[in-house]
Order: C-alpha cells, then structure tokens, then sequence
C-alpha cells in the first residue's frame, strides 16, 4: 500500500483524535515499518488493516466507520494534491465513471507498483449510477467514504445506498441516486 | 513530560520517514540518472542510424530516379485535380510532349475525347473508394497527332498531410493493342466461322487429343457431352466406337487409319450411315514449321444435297435416255443463230460434226432456203420469250434432205434475257414420207369413193334411163288400142319393168344404207305439213279405190322440229305404200302422236294401220329382213323384199325404233318412234315463194328441160294427152333462156344435161331476174338417192319425180302445184253452197283448198278457231307499244291463217297492213286498217263457227 495513505490516514487520526491516538496506534500496533511512512514509500496493507483495527478498538467506532471518515478526508486531500486529474470531471457519475479508466491510469504512471481495487460501474439512467467495488483490502466503508465526499465536493444532492455482496465488505454495490 | 516524549516519538518517526524518504528519494534519482544515461545513449544511437538511413534512403532514391529515368514507361503523378506534377523523360519519346510542357496540363487533354469522360469517372471512382493501384487502357493523341494506347497502372499515394497524389507507370501498348485486336479479330473470326460452319468440326493434336470441337459435328455423331468438356478427350478410339453408325464399320475404321497413316489432305469422301444419312468427310492434316501437329476433320451432312444429286443425277441420266432413244437432236444458238452447241445425236443427224457447226450461222449452213422465212418467224417468237415448234427441212452435209419438227425454246441468263435459243429436232423424214404416202392412199381413196359414188349415180341414171323408155313406151302402147293379148304382153310388159326398176331403185338404197353413206341431215322443218303433204299425195294416188286415208295428230305437235325430213318422207312413203299395197278396201290411218318428252328430245310416234290382208304370226319375224318377202308367190304386188328392210334402217340410222302388229285377214301396224329436237326457230318455209299455177291444169304452161329424146316423147305424148301446153328446152341453157322469156306454171327440170345441168339452171332461174323466178321447179332424177334429192330441194327445186315415173304420177305431183280444184270438181263432195253472198266466207276459195276433204277443213277451221285467234289479240299490244316490226312479222305470221278459213278480203287487208308496217310508209293508217280488220274478224267468228258445225255433221 502507497505510503500516502499512511500518511493521511495517520494526519486524519491526528486531526479528529490527537497525535495521542496517533502514537498510541503506532505503539501498540505491530508493524513491520515500525511506524515510520513517507508518501513516497511502499508498506503492507496489513500494516493499515492493524492499524484500522487498533483505532476501532481504542476508539470504539466500527472499523468501516472510520474507513467512511478516512475516506471523506482522503477525497480532499486527493482533490489538492492531485487537482490536475480532477479537473477533467464535473460531476460526481462523470468522475465515477472515469475512475477506472482515468483515475487509475493516472496513479499507474506514478506507481507502477500501486495496488488499485477494482470497480465496475453502469448507470442505469441519468440520476442512477450503480457502483460494484472489489477489493481483497476490504475497504469499502473507505469506498463509500470517497463517494460521498465527492458527493459533497460536487455540491450534488444525492442518496448513497451500500450493500454488501458477502460477509467481508470486499464486495459492495453502491447505488447513487441523484435527488 | 509526556508530551514531549510524544513530541520526540513524533520528530523520531519523522526524521526515519524523511530520511527514508530520502533514501528512497535517492534511490530513484540513481534509476532516473540510469535510465537518462540509457536513453542518451539510446538516443545518439538512432540519429547515427538515420543518417544511415537518409544516406541508404538517398541512394535508393537515386537509384528510383534513375529507374525511372531508364524505363520505357511514362511515369507521372498527377495531382488529385487531374494536373501533371511530374512526368519522366520517356514522355517526350513516346508522346513528343516535353517534360515542360506537359507539366500543368490536365491529364485529360491528351486523352482521345471520346475516351475522356470514362477515364475521368474511372478516377473519379478510384480516389472516392481510395482504390490503392489500377490499371486501366486508352488511347491518347501524340504530338504528331498519332493516337498511342496506353495501358497504365495508377497507385494512390497518401501523403502525411493527408494529400493525395496518382502516381502513373504508363506503357505504350498501341503494337501490344494492335496485336491483340488483331488476333482477337482472328479468333472471333474464327470461332464464328467454325462455330457457324454448316460442317462438323474436330481439330485433334499430334496425340488424338481434341483441341477444338463444334456443336455440329457433335450433333452429327449424336454425342450429348458439352463440347467443353471434349477438350482433350483422347480419340484413339472414336472410329471404333463410332463405327456402329455406319454401313461399312471396318471400312469406316480402315480408311480412318489409312488417312491418318498417310497424313495427306483428303477431300469429299461420301460416308453412308446406317440411318440414312449420307456425310462428307474432309482430312486436313496441320504442319506447323514442317511438323505435324494434328489434323483437322470436317463432316459435313450432305444428305439432302446427296438426295436431289441423286435425283438430279436420275434425272439426267432418264432425260439423257429419253433423249437417245427418242434421238432429238439438241441446238443451241445465240440471238444470231450462230451455233453456240450442237449435241451428238444433233450431229449425227445433220452429218457435221461439232467442230463444224459451233460458230457458224445455222440458217446459212443447212436449213433449206424455202424455209428461212419459218425459221426467221419461229426466231423472233423466240426473242419475246416464247417457245414454239414447227417443221424444218434441213440439208445434211451430203446435201440430202431432211425433214424435222424443231421444238424451240430461248435461252434465258440469269438476268431474264433472252440470250438465245435451244431447238429440239426430230428426224420426221421418214414420217414425212409416210405422210406422203397416206395423203396419196387417202387421195386414191377418196377418188375410188367419188368414182364409186359417180358409178352408182351413173349406175342408177344408166339404167333407169332405158328403163323409163321402156316403161314410158309402154304406157304410150296402152293408148294405141292393142288387142287383148297385146294389152295382155303390154302389161307383163309393164309389170316387168316396174318390177324391175323398184329392184334396183331398192338395191342402191340398200347399198348406200349398208356403206354407211346414209348422212341423217338435221334441220328445222315442218312436221305438220309434211304429214298433210303425205296424205295428199296418198289421197290421190287412192282416188276411186275404196280405202279411205284417215289423218290424225296429236294437238301437241306443231310448229317445226328439227329432224332429217327426206328420211322421214321416205320411211312413210314405204310403209304408206305398203299398206296401200296390200289393203284393197277399208282403211290406212295415220296417226302420229307425242310419246314422250325428253329434255329438249320429244319422242314422235307414227303408226301406219291399215285393214289389209295382213301378216301371218309366224313371218312377222322376217318382214324386217331383206330379200324376204312375206306375200303369197302370185300376189300381184310384188316387192324387191327390200323395202321394210331399209325403212327399218332408215329409222335405226336416225335412233329411231319400229314394230309391227298384224293379223291375218285384219290388218298390219306399224309403229315407228324417231326422236326430234323442238325447234325455236321458225321454218324458213318456201325461200322462193311459189306462185301456184292456175287453177286448172287444162291451158297451164309447162316449161320441160330435158336432154333425153326418148323422155321428151313420153312427156310430150302425156302432156298432149291433159291438154296442157309445153315447151321443152334440150339442155339447162336453153331452159334458162326459156324462163327468161315468158312465164310458165311450172318446170320439169332433169337434173343431168349437158351444158348446164339441172341443178344450175335452177339456181340461175332462182337468183336472176326472169318471170320464172317464183316458179315451181320440179326436179325429174334418173337417180334416186337420198343426196341427189337434198340437193334439188337445196338448190330451190320445190319438188322431185324420179325417173321412170308412171304417167299418174307427173299428173298427181303437177296437181299439187297446181291448184286442184278443177281437176278435182267431178269427184269431190262439193261443199254446200250458201247463197248469201252478204257471207265474207269465201266459200270457192275453201272448195280450193278442201275440196271434199271434210276433214282437213274441220281440223283447219278447229285449230283457226282455238289457235290462232287468241294470237289476233297481240296486235293490239304491239300498237300500243308501237313495235311496228313485230307487228309487222306477226302480221305476216297470221295473214295466210285467215285464207285458210276463206276470209278472203280480210287477208287482203292485212297484206295491206303487212305492206305498210313493213315499209313504214303511212303510219298514220295502221291504226284504223287494224281497227277494220278486228271488227271484220269478229263478227266473222260466229260464222266460222256455224261453218265448223257444219263440217262436222
């Protein structure tokens, strides 16, 4: 996993828990990295899902949950550091939809080595996207966190349903519905 | 305290994260400056190999261009407009247009106009389907103004910048063209001509494989495969599996091999198949460069062709057979008789030979020169188109004659001309002979008939000649009072000699009916009055014997017939005569009747019934044949038994039947039917109008021309005897000149005298002016033939008496030309006389005509009265219509009726009318003249009547 999203998700504890959280999480958790990230590095994603799991623990909020607020955050981030790959889309579906032909196209000519997940969209109608995420991160409260801060970002008003596919959140069917 | 350990964990982490950062940091600038230091390198690499590239894309492009310089080809792009952008040096040689100047024209502009427009839209077509390469042919105009084809291909170039450039290899391939068209030429040609061939063509190489094949020759041989697929079929063994088809199989197939072996052209061989059909078979071998390379076969179906050879052939050789055996001799001449042919047989007939005649003018060489006018007329038929034949004499080269009959024809060309003629000659010399000869045996024939004929005349004239003086001496000894037994002599005497005349009178008939030299002469005649006359003369012959003479005719027969009425005059006369014969009281009836009517055929029935003595039963077999004779030896009237015999031929030789009925001791009848044609035409009765002789023979004038002394003093001596006066002229001329000088009541003309005969001397009396022109002529003949008689009535003699007559006889026959009835007056009954005389009956003038014959008058009165009465009423029709000349001819018609019933003055009237109707004369008259004659008749109508009941008491 890209070292930026230890980063952020490191700056996001920081932010919403106190640098307390943070060192905390780094104490208590194992890690291989010993806790040290640049956003330029590569860590095990175990090392995120041990340190999703510590906060859920300390924090007593559902690991999905907080993956939800990472994600709202990690979308503004994105949005500032990686503002030339936005700027192309003007709306939530049309930024959805260019994900895996765009986005992910973008971030492979940065990180040949990045693991991205997978994603399947269709729009059923001009106010309907339906969105499938696969993923053996099994992120997708991270997902849905993403598509509602885009939701947001975009100024759109639209509803967000989840299902899950299976037990483990690695597969989920995301319906946006333009109000 | 703990935040700053939180604080220093933090600055730790950080410091690990940036150094690792850095690290990382590093490590990617190293592979950066790697990659960088590669691509360098990588870099420096390819510019050294394009310049290698540009140096070896240089040279090739060189090398293009020098190509291009050195092909034969046009090369040349075109911009997409059509322009020339660019055009090699071959242009110039093969167009004589300088680079410069074809540079900017328009591709079209040299292109032949009428290839133009396909050419533009062939282009057209290839930049819009962006077609890379085509080739395509046309013709363009060189400088010179020579046209050049140009087959070019034509590549689409697409540049960078999406310009489209036509790059053209163009190839002079007008001698490739002209080749091409030539030898397309050549195959259509060819692959028409066989493919159309009226023959069946196989064409095999060297191997007997088949090259070419037409539909044909497939049709011929019954083979069904498409020709096609016979392309190469090996025909090693086509003559064996054909040769079923023919009549002569192993021939067929030894003769296939034999023409193969020997390789040499073989034409017009006759094949006959097994059906009928008959092919010609031509060989051809092909040698190409000296080696054989196969054969060429044709058949062709000659059957039809063979058929009418064949029959023209037959025919030929039939004609050319008739033609010698008929041995005509064949001619041909142009317009100008020169001989243009002369056939063998020709030839032979006329003694050149070929060589002699061709060329020379044939009249001039051996026609006969009293000929040349029926050549020269025969000639110029010949020149209108027309075929004729005729007879020729021609002179042979011996200078004998020859007689033929040319049939000659004219030669017509094909163009319709006459161009000259073909004769046919027949030697005819010796028919001509032969026809000679016959002309001289009928000449000798008809002259042995004219003696033979002249001989019985002569026979008849010789003989009766002294005859009529024994007899007529003997009637001049009655009257010099002989004793008894003179008286007795005189009438053995006289018995004998009438005998002996009837005989020969019977035997020369016999002898002209038996030779055929009857001729049954038609022609209209009066059937009616030749009955009356025949009855007259019977009536007077029968005066005072007790036999009455009973006339009685069908009221249907009248007007003329057409029939031989000598014959018939003759026939009655002997059958009248035979009753006469034998019957010595009762009576002879003659009744006539219509039998029946055929067409225009009416059927007449005569029966002759008399109460006579009759014929035996068992002897009616016989009456009808000659020399028999039916009477008892010693009956007084003996006959030659010749009579009934001629009569019955005188009726076959007209068609007629007869038969006869008899019993002893009652009576005989003969029935006759003879068939005559009704004739329309209306009796040219009397042409010369007789004035009767007055009414007593006593003080009439006869005019006797007669050359034989000996006749002169019997008629004298009779003459004398009733007291009538005479003249007698000793040959026709002086007779002639008698007439002319005094009239006389009537003439007794012998026929044979010399100077002028009797037959002259009548035509001369009747067609001169003389007072005798209307005189009865009376013909005395020694002969008493049939022709003889003809003649004196068609020469105008009204009557005849053959020689010897008896001395009643003349005086019957002068009583009926002279009117009778003071010869009559003191044995007549005499009609009663009335004394008004106010009566317009003529009562004399009807003793005249009836005498005491009751009968006659009642039939005359009877017909007047129902016949010929209701025909008066058409005289009122014509006046109406004024038809003046049927008028006229009726009048004529009805005139003489009127006399027949004694209304005398009335006739006279219509002679009156007749006069001025004929002559037109005072037409103003006709109408009250017709009107006093129709008022006379009918008031005489009910005297006629009471005159009729009268009679008929």
């Amino acid at each position: 996993m890209k070292g930026i999203m230890f980063t952020e998700f490191l700056e996001m504890v920081e932010q919403r828990f106190g640098y307390n959280m943070v060192d905390t999480l780094l104490k208590i958790t194992n890690l291989p990295s010993g806790g040290i990230y640049t956003a330029v590095g590569t860590y095990d994603y175990t090392e995120m899902e041990d340190l999703m799991s510590n906060l859920s623990l300390k924090t007593n909020i559902p690991s999905q949950e907080l993956f939800r607020s990472f994600g709202n955050y990690l979308f503004k981030s994105f949005i500032i550091i990686y503002h030339y790959i936005y700027e192309t889309t003007t709306d939530t579906f049309s930024l959805l939809t260019s994900i895996d032909s765009h986005i992910h196209t973008e971030v492979k000519k940065l990180y040949p080595d990045a693991e991205l997940p997978q994603f399947e969209v269709s729009k059923i109608n001009d106010n309907t996207l339906v969105f499938y995420y696969h993923s053996s991160l099994k992120m997708a409260g991270l997902a849905y966190g993403l598509i509602e801060a885009c939701v947001q970002y975009f100024g759109e008003n639209a509803s967000i349903t989840q299902e899950s596919l299976n037990d483990d959140s690695s597969s989920v069917k995301f319906v946006i519905a333009k109000q | 305290m703990e935040e700053i350990e939180l604080l220093k964990h933090r600055i730790e982490r950080e410091q690990k994260a940036r150094k690792q950062a850095e690290e990382i940091l590093e490590r990617k600038s190293l592979e950066l400056y790697k990659a960088n230091e590669q691509l360098r390198n990588l870099n420096e690499n390819l510019e050294s190999q394009i310049k290698i590239g540009i140096t070896k894309l240089q040279k090739t492009e060189q090398l293009y261009q020098e190509l291009i310089e050195s092909v034969q080809d046009i090369i040349y792009k075109i911009s997409p407009e059509g322009y020339f952008t660019f055009v090699n040096k071959v242009v110039e040689q093969r167009l004589g247009y300088s680079e410069k100047e074809i540079i900017g024209l328009h591709f079209t502009q040299l292109v032949l106009p009428e290839y133009r427009e396909t050419l533009l839209e062939f282009y057209k077509n290839m930049i819009l389907q962006k077609r890379e390469s085509t080739y395509h042919e046309f013709p363009v105009s060189a400088k010179d103004g020579t046209t050049v084809w140009i087959g070019q291909t034509v590549r689409l170039i697409e540049s960078e910048n999406n310009n489209i450039e036509l790059v053209a290899v163009a190839r002079d391939i007008t001698d490739h063209k002209a080749t091409e068209d030539s030898l397309r030429t050549t195959q259509t040609r060819l692959s028409t001509l066989i493919t159309n061939l009226q023959k069946g063509v196989l064409v095999e190489d060297e191997n007997r494989k088949i090259i070419l094949v037409n539909q044909l020759f497939c049709e011929i041989f019954n083979i069904s495969t498409p020709i096609e697929s016979l392309i190469g079929f090996d025909c090693s063994q086509s003559a064996e599996e054909t040769k079923h088809l023919f009549h002569n199989p192993e021939q067929f197939v030894q003769r296939i091999d034999e023409i193969l072996t020997q390789k040499v052209i073989t034409v017009e061989e006759n094949l006959n198949m097994i059906d009928g059909r008959v092919l010609q078979r031509d060989y051809i071998p092909i040698f190409l460069e000296g080696h054989y390379r196969g054969h060429l076969w044709e058949y062709a179906d000659i059957t039809e062709q063979h058929r009418s050879q064949e029959i023209i052939r037959k025919s030929e050789e039939k004609y050319r057979g008739i033609m010698n055996n008929m041995e005509l001799g064949l001619l041909e001449v142009d317009n100008n008789q020169v001989i243009i042919r002369a056939y063998d047989r020709f030839c032979k007939m006329i003694g050149y030979t070929e060589e002699e005649l061709v060329g020379k003018v044939a009249p001039d060489l051996f026609v006969a020169k009293e000929f040349n006018d029926t050549l020269d007329s025969h000639q110029k038929q010949r020149s209108k188109g027309h075929a004729s034949s005729y007879e020729l004499q021609l002179v042979r080269k011996d200078g004998s004659k020859l007689w033929t009959i040319v049939s000659g024809a004219p030669i017509i060309d094909e163009n319709g001309e006459v161009v000259g003629s073909l004769g046919i000659h027949y030697d005819i010399t010796e028919r001509k002979s032969l026809e000679q000869e016959l002309e001289l045996a009928k000449q000798i024939a008809e002259d042995a008939r004219q003696a033979e004929k002249q001989f019985l005349a002569n026979m008849s004239h010789e003989i009766r000649t002294p005859l009529n003086a024994i007899i007529g001496m003997t009637h001049l000894l009655f009257d010099t009072r002989p004793n008894k037994q003179q008286y007795e002599y005189l009438d053995i005497l006289k018995t004998s000699a009438d005998f002996l005349l009837s005989l020969i009178s019977d035997l020369l008939d016999m002898a002209k009916i038996e030779a055929g030299r009857i001729e049954v002469q038609k022609q209209p005649f009066d059937l009616v009055g030749l009955l009356r006359t025949t009855q007259r003369v019977f009536q007077i012959r029968l005066e005072n014997r007790p036999i009455e003479l009973n006339l009685m005719i069908d009221a249907r027969i009248s007007g003329s017939y057409v029939g031989d009425e000598l014959i018939l005059n003759q026939i009655l006369m002997n059958l009248i005569g035979n009753s006469e014969k034998f019957t010595e009281e009762g009576s002879i009836d003659i009744a006539v009747k219509q039998k029946k009517q055929e067409d225009d055929i009416t059927w007449i029935e005569f029966k002759i019934i008399d109460t006579g003595s009759g014929i035996p039963e068992e002897k009616l077999d016989l009456i009808f044949q000659k020399f028999k004779q039916v009477n008892a030896q010693g009956h007084k009237h003996k006959g030659t038994g010749l009579g009934l015999a001629i009569t019955k031929q005188l009726i076959e030789v007209q068609e007629g039947t007869i038969s006869v009925k008899s019993e002893e001791g009652e009576g005989t009848t003969f029935t006759f039917t003879l068939p005559f044609q009704k004739s329309d035409s209306e009796i040219a009765l009397n042409t010369h109008e007789i004035n009767y002789a007055p009414s007593s023979v006593e003080g009439c004038k006869i005019l006797v021309a007669e050359d034989n002394i000996m006749n002169q003093k019997y008629i004298s001596s009779l003459l004398t005897k009733w007291n009538i006066n005479f003249i007698i002229a000793n040959d026709g001329r002086k007779a002639i000149e008698q007439a002319q000088k005094q009239l006389f009541d009537i003439i007794l003309m012998d026929i044979q005298m010399p100077n002028t005969d009797g037959y002259e001397a009548t035509i001369s009396i009747r067609n001169t002016k003389n007072p005798n022109q209307h005189t009865p002529i009376i013909a005395l003949t020694a002969s008493a033939m049939l022709d003889q008689k003809s003649k004196a009535l068609t020469v105008g003699m009204n009557d005849f008496i053959t020689k010897p007559f008896a001395p009643n006889h003349l005086l019957n026959t002068l009583r009926i030309y002279i009117n009778s009835s003071k010869l009559a007056a003191n044995s007549v009954i005499e009609i009663e006389s009335d004394n008004d005389t106010e009566s317009p009956i003529d009562r004399i003038r009807l003793k005249e005509l009836y005498g005491d014959d009751k009968e006659y008058a009642t039939e005359m009165f009877q017909t007047f009265l129902n016949d010929v009465l209701p025909d008066f009423q058409f005289m009122n029709n014509l006046l109406a219509q004024k038809e003046w000349v049927k008028m006229g001819t009726l009048t004529h018609k009805l005139k003489p009726t009127l006399g027949m019933v004694g209304l005398c003055d009335l006739e006279i009237q219509m002679q009156t009318l007749e006069k001025i109707l004929k002559e037109e004369s005072d037409m103003s008259q006709v109408q009250s003249l017709w009107e006093n004659i129709q008022h006379g008749l009918n008031e005489s109508i009910p005297l006629l009547e009471q005159e009729l009941d009268k009679l008929m008491k």
